[in-house]
């Protein structure tokens, strides 16, 4: 618990964004217009999987209004991209890999001159087989999508013996688990506008997840020095991992370098999805033992993970499968392997929970068949056999941060709908077909980037003339609310009001690296170097009021926006004066920066780079449904999270994320699965691809949070973006099984699959009293 | 998208002229909420777009000796705010109150929703059931037709080139006749039907489960949608006292639907549905004493 009078931290501070977003008063790129701007447009690839015999662009190019066609021969620098490996050309030479592969690109004077210029580019192919099943494609015959074969990463992690704890296991279960393509679903699709500005440099403002690595890859790329590029990734609508690779900022670039002039580019929904990341589908093969009275004594995992056309972050998320497959249990006898597997379905990469919702779903279900099978209340067993501090994690790292897994199920009963779960559970008995069930899953996600990567937090602070401040953080605010919390950050440890603070995200001209926002990181690293930053500004204006008050550094305090005597604080110099000093003095204001290196672990795992992680956020999920058995539909009615955040910074914050989390995972556990048919998209927009809406979400989503302080937290908090959506489809299906008895092994559980089993399962119960 | 030529008509007159003039390549715009999607995915091979959204005569909701009229350009959310059609047409509103968002439901009119001719139109298998009739003109003259008769296929319908839907009217429901509307979708709101199934059956006197009189439709399960005959035939010929009745009742919409597998759901899947979807609505029904839903 925070015990600090504090005047920011961990009160519900509204978002310091919520107006000017509420009022439309805020620009994103897809509402900024440059003069003589021109329209780009891309030349999506025609089949899933082809040759390129000839592209002939001499048509489109005699269009007039058409400015520039860029085909793979105009990219100045290496053809490729991608964090971990360039393997994704920025535009196709001789292969195309995926339906959404960028072949050539216009830039026109009106949109629909560059969408007439892309009827006449002729690209002549030779088709080759559609590698569509990840299983199939790692077979030796398998057609291959890179040359290097479709086995992107395998990683196998081995710990104990698993033979002999089966052996010595009283029960084993095994089941085979396969979750769908999930589509992020932002509000605002890829977009961007390009210029080149003064002093010659080329400044690309498109909303991403990681402005100084874009601009490092963007520099790659076209051959530039990467100090003539200037990327703004801020403001972004929206992201959830999707905008943490490139997207369309090369093409951009390329298109603004060889035209010398602005170039607008805006995704539609479809070319959007056909083209850009997903969540990787999975098939995993799980094989658990157990002792009779609940003890895990093994578990044997098997990941199939189709990471589509190109790398991206598949490896990674892979790895972070593998370190998080076993659930936050004690196992000394694990053997867990994955393979990240190319394919032609569509491009897979970064998606919140990074192969952790995937695992989620499988360990849980796994933990609530056992402690059905075991007549164990499954909390008990989830407790048994719970990581705590200084225990070894199923990967092998000793646990010395904080681990919130019993203070989470504990909190559990602290939920309004575990107490009243017996009301809600009442019988229908004027619609006997409808039941109803409560389910619930505990889950947890490393912070940060792992072992193997540097991992730090940045942050510039600037002094304001207005005696505010100005922070600037790499890292973007795409809904997830981190700029509010640099701003109480920063409130507080400056003793100034919330007011005074600006807070500058995503900038490569105007903020410090603070390397990806991404895996539930930004509030942890972007929060301790705006910490580090302020007690150096701290510093700096004491000693400037030292020098004007002619008083020891030691004998001053800060309060309110002023300087002041420790024991005489009538005696006192606002910092709006100090500003004025200083600029008196030296006609400029001081800045300060902090940097941040985040701790890792003990240990590394040999060949899975990124693991394992060294500080965990911890969450149980609740589900009440209502199936109703005539159709398989159900009903999420009510739904809660107990939440280990550590000190909470901003409650309103932490609440919007975890019910946002909720239905995002509501989503992926009910409705929502990208269909690709031999390589081609068949749910290309909202009418198709089925995310819930708003009569979809239950009336009521808890949140309880459970307090583990995290020692080494800024104001002890963790992050916890990722974990409050991983385990709500687990939560949800092990309800669907509490409410009418059938197993959900495969996401997302339609209204037709748990109908399908439901019929099934009447087959039975018919066959075993016949 | 292509350009387009932009045509308005703020009469019935001047827009039968129009449509007489250019034939086959005119487009009608209502609502828009079809053809707009339509024209964004350069599938409307027609360069004419004759907006009709401004003809007063084709606006509006009215009863006439025992018939209630629907006008074409009445928009879903214009039906769910109507006192008329909650008293005697209930089943369409249900129908219209399933329909996309509010949004959508504010421009998609009723005209729209039936020339469409989706199979998976909520409104039309609410209007087979409530027995409407359309009014079709031309600058040559002007037929009546049943709601029936209209739908030859998926979009394909018996209007002619230069016709207008200008009236959509159907009996008052009476005082003994009760019904419903269900829809199933892959989620609670803003979604396209699985499959959605209509009725309307007349009670043979308060304190029976016995009908003289039941229509059945449904919808998404087949080119059209289609009457369910035998059903109706059942209902009229049995008692529905017991579940197990409804249902083996229910059963015989088997043999009404010839639905196929697409991306939302499998054909038996629909298949099973068009029998649980009917069972449900007449189980709702009963539970209700058989009055509709308030």
């Amino acid at each position: 618990m925070i015990t600090e009078d504090f005047k920011y931290i961990g009160k519900s501070v509204p978002r310091i964004d919520a107006a000017d977003k509420a009022s439309g008063k805020i620009k994103y790129m897809s509402d900024l217009n440059f003069p003589g701007m021109l329209f780009g447009k891309i030349l999506r690839a025609k089949y899933p999987h082809a040759l390129i015999k000839k592209i002939d662009t001499s048509q489109a190019k005699a269009l007039p209004g058409v400015v520039a066609v860029v085909t793979w021969e105009d990219v100045p620098g290496l053809n490729g991209f991608g964090i971990v490996t360039p393997d994704q050309p920025v535009l196709c030479k001789d292969k195309v890999r995926y339906i959404g592969d960028a072949v050539a690109a216009i830039a026109a004077e009106t949109k629909e001159l560059a969408e007439k210029a892309l009827t006449l580019i002729d690209v002549e192919y030779e088709p080759l087989p559609v590698v569509d099943d990840p299983i199939k494609a790692i077979q030796s015959d398998s057609p291959k999508v890179h040359d290097d074969g479709n086995i992107h990463l395998h990683t196998k992690v081995v710990r104990g013996d698993v033979g002999k704890a089966f052996e010595e296991a009283d029960l084993v279960i095994e089941h085979i688990y396969c979750t769908g393509e999930q589509e992020h679903a932002f509000l605002e699709m890829e977009t961007g506008i390009a210029r080149i500005e003064e002093d010659d440099i080329l400044t690309i403002y498109a909303g991403s997840q990681y402005p100084q690595r874009d601009q490092m890859q963007l520099s790659r790329c076209l051959a530039l020095n990467p100090c003539k590029i200037r990327v703004v990734s801020y403001p972004v609508g929206g992201a959830f991992g999707g905008k943490d690779e490139l997207t369309i900022q090369p093409i951009l670039g390329l298109l603004v370098l060889k035209t010398k002039r602005p170039v607008k580019m805006v995704m539609t929904r479809e070319e959007s999805v056909i083209s850009y990341w997903k969540r990787h589908p999975m098939i995993m093969k799980y094989k658990t033992g157990v002792k009779k009275d609940g003890t895990l004594v093994a578990n044997k995992v098997t990941i199939y993970a189709d990471t589509g056309a190109y790398a991206s972050l598949g490896g990674p998320v892979v790895n972070l499968a593998i370190e998080h497959a076993c659930g936050p249990y004690k196992l000394s006898n694990v053997d867990i392997e994955g393979y990240c597997i190319y394919t032609n379905n569509g491009v897979s990469g970064a998606f919140r929970g990074f192969g952790v919702p995937e695992t989620a779903f499988a360990i849980e279900t796994q933990m609530d068949i056992m402690a059905e099978k075991l007549g164990i209340n499954p909390i008990e067993l989830r407790k048994k056999n719970a990581l705590q501090k200084g225990d070894i994690a199923p990967v092998g790292n000793k646990l010395t941060t904080s681990v919130g897994t019993v203070a989470v199920l504990d909190g559990i009963s602290k939920t309004k709908l575990w107490k009243e779960r017996e009301k809600y559970l009442v019988k229908n008995t004027k619609k006997p077909w409808i039941k109803r069930g409560f389910g619930f899953a505990l889950t947890y996600q490393g912070t940060g980037l792992g072992v193997g990567l540097p991992d730090y937090g940045g942050a510039i602070l600037r002094f304001c003339e207005n005696g505010g401040f100005e922070v600037g953080v790499g890292l973007v605010d795409y809904g997830q609310g981190i700029g509010t919390s640099y701003a109480q950050i920063a409130a507080e440890m400056m003793k100034c009001p919330i007011d005074k603070i600006k807070v500058v995200l995503g900038d490569t001209a105007l903020t410090a690296d603070s390397g990806p926002t991404s895996a539930s990181r930004g509030l942890y690293l972007g929060g301790k170097a705006t910490i580090i930053a302020a007690e150096k500004m701290m510093t700096v204006l004491k000693e400037k009021t030292s020098e004007m008050l002619k008083v020891s550094v030691d004998n001053l305090d800060a309060e309110n926006g002023y300087i002041c005597m420790k024991n005489q604080p009538e005696k006192k110099i606002s910092y709006e004066e100090i500003a004025a000093q200083f600029m008196k003095e030296t006609d400029h204001l001081p800045e300060t920066e902090g940097y941040f290196l985040m701790p890792l672990a003990d240990m590394k795992v040999e060949n899975a780079f990124g693991l394992p992680h060294h500080i965990f956020a911890f969450s149980a999920h609740l589900a009440l449904v209502e199936v109703n058995t005539l159709t398989g539909q159900t009903k999420v009615l009510k739904g809660a999270e107990v939440i280990d955040a550590g000190d909470v910074i901003n409650r309103q914050g932490l609440e919007a994320q975890s019910e946002g989390g909720f239905v995002m995972g509501m989503g992926y556990g009910l409705f929502e699965n990208m269909i690709i048919e031999k390589g081609i998209f068949k749910t290309t927009n909202f009418s198709t691809y089925i995310i819930p809406s708003a009569e979809d979400i239950p009336s009521d989503i808890e949140t309880v949070t459970v307090t583990d302080p995290e020692e080494t937290g800024p104001y002890r908090a963790k992050g916890v973006a990722e974990t409050v959506m991983c385990a709500t489809a687990p939560a949800i299906t092990n309800a669907i099984y509490n409410a009418v008895g059938v197993r959900i092994f495969k996401l997302p559980a339609t209204s037709e699959l748990v109908y399908t089993l439901l019929e099934k399962n009447e087959e039975k119960c018919n066959e075993s009293t016949n | 998208m292509k350009a387009l030529n932009y045509l308005r008509a703020d009469t019935i007159d001047s827009a039968l002229q129009y449509l007489d003039e250019f034939k086959q390549d005119i487009r009608i715009i209502a609502g828009g909420t079809d053809l707009v999607v339509r024209l964004k995915q350069d599938m409307v091979k027609e360069n004419n777009i004759l907006d009709i959204s401004r003809i007063k005569e084709l606006n509006g909701i009215f009863r006439e000796n025992g018939t209630i009229h629907v006008l074409p350009l009445t928009t879903h959310t214009d039906i769910l705010e109507s006192e008329v059609i909650d008293k005697y047409a209930f089943i369409l509103r249900e129908a219209c109150a399933t329909i996309g968002s509010p949004q959508i439901r504010n421009r998609g009119t009723l005209g729209g929703n039936i020339v469409n001719a989706s199979p998976a139109g909520d409104s039309i298998s609410a209007l087979f059931v409530q027995t409407a009739k359309l009014k079709l003109k031309s600058i040559n003259g002007e037929r009546v037709v049943s709601i029936e008769e209209f739908f030859t296929g998926p979009g394909k319908t018996i209007l002619k080139p230069n016709e207008l839907l200008v009236d959509i009217f159907m009996p008052e429901l009476e005082e003994n006749e009760t019904g419903f509307f269900k829809k199933l979708g892959q989620r609670d709101a803003l979604v396209i039907s699985v499959l959605n199934v209509a009725v309307k059956m007349r009670r043979r006197g308060a304190g029976t489960n016995t009908f003289d009189r039941a229509v059945v439709a449904f919808g998404a399960v087949a080119p059209t949608v289609v009457r369910g005959r035998r059903v109706e035939n059942a209902i009229i010929s049995s008692s529905l006292d017991f579940s197990k009745q409804i249902h083996y009742i229910a059963r015989l919409a088997f043999r009404e639907v010839s639905p196929i597998s697409d991306i939302r759901a499998s054909l038996k899947y629909r298949q099973d549905m068009s029998i649980n979807l009917l069972y449900e609505g007449l189980l709702d029904l009963r539970a209700n004493d058989w009055k509709r839903k308030t």
